[in-house]
């Protein structure tokens, strides 16, 4: 009784540091898709607008400003990035699922076992 | 659209009868938080409008609509106490933030426009919000009046139980 006791409290553990980690990664993608979505909407800003516009980047408390050209490639860039990160974070997230899926099936296979085990004695 | 939300619930209602409770407490947690989340966008998508809004008001009174009539008076903020008189030398362009840091040189009447698009698109979202949110609250109902009417059926089933260890 105590080793599957031991066994279970591992798992149920290990089942507590995935769910952690899932919802850190799932706040990760998140915030990854908030900044897609202020990016693609700078994208949409630029598209629109005049080649001979002034655009300013903030850089610290100063306005610089700064080719349109050069602009749109930035945001292009970052869109590009955060399109990778997402379909990372997005795997790593399944991967986390599909682990703590397995311990959630390892716990209850022990559960029901456990309890099959003890009605049994109980009957006999 | 609605014939799909429909057919999800119907099928969200078939599997509902067949959960055990604490299933259903745990689908019930779920949903609150979800619940929450949505509320809490809902209300920044609000503020968010409001504040564009306010853009618009500012544009407005700071630039009257006749582009030849005299400026404003205008106070400048050198701190949050200290005010000096100004006065506008561009009256035609102002600088908007596009977000992510960049700002564009825009025609007062283009930033109205951007502004005004803005809260377009944002009410738009909140109708969407809207909708999602209300179908969350809906499940959610759902999933409490199945809850409630297993929790019942359990207890009677069991204050019958002892009513015929009793008898017995």
């Amino acid at each position: 009784m105590g080793d599957v006791q031991k066994k279970l409290q591992e798992l149920s553990d290990s089942y507590q540091t995935f769910q952690g980690e899932l919802s850190t990664a799932v706040e990760a993608r998140q915030k990854l898709e908030s900044q897609q979505q202020e990016n693609s909407t700078v994208k949409k800003e630029f598209d629109i607008l005049e080649d001979d516009a002034n655009i300013y980047k903030q850089i610290g408390p100063v306005l610089l400003k700064q080719d349109k050209t050069e602009a749109v490639m930035a945001v292009n860039g970052r869109l590009e990035f955060i399109d990778k990160e997402i379909k990372r974070i997005e795997k790593q997230i399944t991967d986390i699922q599909n682990k703590a899926e397995s311990v959630k099936t390892e716990i209850i296979q022990i559960q029901s076992s456990a309890q099959q085990s003890q009605q049994q004695a109980v009957a006999a | 659209m609605a014939s799909k939300q429909q057919q999800q619930q119907q099928g969200g209602q078939i599997d509902l009868a067949q959960l055990p409770i604490p299933q259903l407490r745990d689908l019930k947690s779920q949903l609150d938080a979800e619940l929450t989340h949505l509320s809490t966008s809902f209300q920044s998508l609000r503020t968010a409008q409001s504040k564009f809004r306010d853009c618009i008001t500012s544009l407005t009174s700071a630039f009257p609509a006749p582009p030849k009539s005299p400026s404003p008076p205008l106070l400048v903020p050198l701190t949050s106490s200290l005010y000096v008189p100004g006065k506008l030398t561009d009256r035609e362009h102002v600088l908007v933030d596009v977000g992510t840091g960049y700002f564009v040189e825009k025609k007062i009447d283009d930033a109205k426009d951007f502004y005004e698009r803005k809260v377009k698109d944002l009410g738009e979202s909140l109708k969407d919000l809207e909708g999602v949110v209300e179908g969350k609250a809906r499940n959610v109902r759902m999933v409490e009046e199945v809850m409630r009417v297993k929790v019942m059926s359990a207890q009677s089933a069991e204050a019958q139980a002892q009513g015929e260890g009793k008898s017995d």
